[in-house]
């Protein structure tokens, strides 16, 4: 079953054309790697997906499950099941991450027409998934993202991730700034949301990741285009000999 | 210009004769210094930032203390030590509840104060403006609060003050507080307009003084009426170790302004001055505070946050004086203001005189405007936009709530959500 659609999709960002005719289909149950240089358009898809609206979609459709995404505001596409993991967390002084994140639980399950999740039931699952991912929940406490380190962030949005449940992830260079053991926990968050029902979209500049969450489809985005699609291998093949030589 | 308008209020001088016996001299030397002084304009440094026409344009008239009245306003504190409710600035003993305070703390109105204390007078001529000598020369009444030493009210003491706002009448209340050594009082002033209220003019002045080791906290809530001008000033003046601890949600009238104005004469004493102002259309409020810090080691703060919506103006002046003798001074003062609209204005005027050479000074002042990239990331999760901004005004907004206590501090919080689900922001 086809999750994400997008077909000749032209994304300007002030009056510079980023992405210039972009396809991609992802299945559901698959992980997808997005690689390419820096400046090939990476971050712009993914918060062209997420609905950020400085970035103006001049042509092309994205679709999910057959839904019209770009009709969407960006918290109705998280109620619809989408997930940005951010490549910079954002630091949001006196909020606190745990007020936030029940916010935003409730605002999907609003969406979904589901009753708010009562604030003992939330402590259970984030405390659950706070522990999968070796996070103190005492450091949820604390406000968004102030003070963590790169690594204590990236995890941070896995927890998300893990108490939002979406059924498509759009990983943002998750994987930068991680240490072996950081890499490691985030890795195996990452699998975790990996099911029959949910898929993923990984954008990364490194093998690395792909090592720990073995994707199913690699392609390769430069200059607003993917270029080249294939397996897992073509990522290896993409570490050894650079872009410039694999597209 | 004025010469009418002090014609009118010269009248208004002898007819107010008698309201608070014993007052009748300093009402008129206060009455020659303001005439001497005028009224301030835009061309005064300290006003330069506020719609001050009111004061040149309308020729106000004493208010007129209502018949009976239901004020169905609710207690902003439930739980309070006592309520002392004025309408119009007259006080009402019947909507009044201060027995229970008075076993511990001499209060009792301004208007019995001089018969006793005929001394007590010419303290009231201090300070400043053509503002302040106005109300000394027409105020209406007031509370005289003294709290003896080492009796601590916990509970707050909640001041409504509430208007119904006839169109230019005008209410001058004095405050007179005096807090003993080692003794401690927590006042909330609350200030309201009824729904229908004009264009009246409420003009206050609060004068403390805490003795040695003594605390004073003053929240402050200013609610008027749409149409509403609101004036207010504390003096304050702080003995060695004492405390004042003021705070602020400016929400209401049409043009707003507080004056905290501290003395700080005794060591180890500490004065906060915190601060919100919301400004939406065609509002403009205003806070300038004025903290001279005159011995060794004491400590100042300030935290001001101001939100203006599209043709809404803020402004802040902070004057932190450090004199000659006072050494390791700390003092601080953070200001920041956001603008939901390019058509709206911000002003900020931090000022430092520092005489003495080892001292601790520090002062911010930012304006921006809510920041998208957070916004983004919180509805990137599912939050709504017009959540998101409020969680991001809460949290903008609270760091000049830090000192209120908790009680208050949620009700604040809900007055904020409200003013943001009216701007309707998504």
């Amino acid at each position: 079953m086809t999750m994400l659609k997008i077909e000749n999709l032209h994304v300007q960002v002030g009056t510079t054309e980023i992405i210039k005719g972009l396809n991609l289909e992802v299945k559901a149950g698959e992980v997808h790697a997005i690689m390419g240089p820096n400046g090939a358009g990476k971050s712009t898809l993914a918060s062209t997906i997420a609905g950020r609206d400085d970035y103006e979609v001049t042509s092309g459709s994205v679709t999910f499950q057959g839904k019209d995404l770009l009709d969407l505001e960006s918290h109705e596409r998280a109620g619809e099941g989408i997930f940005l993991g951010f490549q910079y967390p954002v630091e949001i002084p006196g909020v606190s991450n745990l007020n936030f994140l029940r916010t935003a639980l409730n605002g999907v399950r609003k969406y979904k027409g589901e009753d708010e999740m009562s604030a003992g039931e939330f402590m259970k699952l984030v405390r659950a998934k706070a522990s999968d991912l070796k996070m103190d929940v005492d450091m949820l406490k604390r406000f968004v993202n102030v003070g963590f380190s790169g690594g204590e962030k990236k995890r941070n949005e896995m927890v998300q991730m893990a108490v939002l449940d979406p059924k498509f992830a759009v990983l943002d260079e998750t994987d930068s700034g991680l240490d072996i053991d950081a890499l490691r926990i985030v890795s195996e968050g990452i699998n975790a949301q990996r099911r029959d029902d949910t898929a993923i979209l990984l954008i990364t500049h490194y093998q690395r990741l792909l090592d720990y969450v073995q994707p199913d489809v690699v392609h390769v985005l430069a200059d607003g285009q993917i270029v080249k699609s294939g397996g897992k291998e073509l990522a290896l093949e993409l570490e050894e000999k650079g872009y410039a030589d694999v597209a | 210009m004025q010469e009418a308008l002090f014609e009118n209020y010269e009248k208004q001088v002898w007819e107010l004769a008698g309201i608070v016996p014993g007052s009748e001299g300093v009402r008129m030397r206060a009455f020659k210094q303001a005439v001497k002084l005028g009224l301030p304009t835009k061309r005064d440094e300290d006003w330069r930032y506020s719609d001050v026409k009111f004061l040149n344009d309308i020729s106000f008239s004493i208010s007129k203390k209502p018949k009976a009245i239901e004020v169905k306003q609710a207690p902003l504190s439930q739980n309070y030590a006592a309520r002392l409710v004025f309408v119009n600035g007259y006080f009402d003993e019947d909507l009044s509840d201060y027995a229970e305070l008075l076993e511990a703390v001499n209060v009792r109105p301004l208007a019995n104060h001089f018969t006793s204390n005929p001394d007590r007078v010419d303290e009231l001529v201090e300070g400043g403006d053509g503002v302040a000598l106005l109300n000394t020369a027409l105020m209406i009444g007031g509370m005289v609060i003294s709290v003896p030493a080492n009796t601590v009210i916990e509970k707050p003491v909640e001041i409504l003050n509430y208007s119904t706002g006839t169109e230019q009448s005008a209410s001058h209340i004095r405050h007179v507080l005096e807090i003993g050594e080692a003794a401690s009082l927590n006042i909330i002033e609350h200030f309201v307009g009824d729904a229908i209220s004009g264009n009246y003019w409420n003009n206050s002045v609060i004068q403390a003084r805490v003795s040695e080791g003594g605390s004073l906290t003053h929240h402050r809530v200013q609610e008027e009426g749409a149409h509403a001008f609101h004036t207010a000033k504390a003096h304050v003046s702080l003995d060695a170790g004492a405390n004042y601890s003021c705070s602020n949600l400016m929400l209401g009238a049409k043009v707003s302004r507080f004056e905290g104005h501290v003395k700080v004469m005794g060591e180890d004493a500490r004065a906060t001055i915190d601060g919100v102002a919301l400004a939406g259309k065609d509002q403009s409020h205003d806070i300038l505070t004025n903290v001279r810090h005159m011995v060794p080691g004491s400590t100042s703060d300030q935290v001001v946050r101001t939100i203006a919506d599209a043709f809404g103006k803020t402004a802040f002046q902070g004057k932190v004086i450090v004199d000659k003798d006072a050494q390791e001074t700390e003092a601080d003062q953070s200001f920041k203001a956001l603008l939901f609209d390019r058509r709206g204005e911000a002003n900020a005027k931090p000022e430092l005189e520092i005489l003495a050479d080892d001292v601790k000074c520090s002062h911010g002042a930012t304006v921006g405007e809510l920041d998208e990239k957070a916004i983004f990331y919180l509805t990137s999760r599912g939050v709504d936009p017009v959540t998101a901004r409020q969680i991001l005004v809460s949290a903008f907004t609270a760091d000049a709530f830090e000192r209120v206590d908790d009680e208050l501090k949620t009700v604040i919080a809900e007055k904020v959500a409200q003013w943001m689900t009216e701007r309707n922001i998504g």
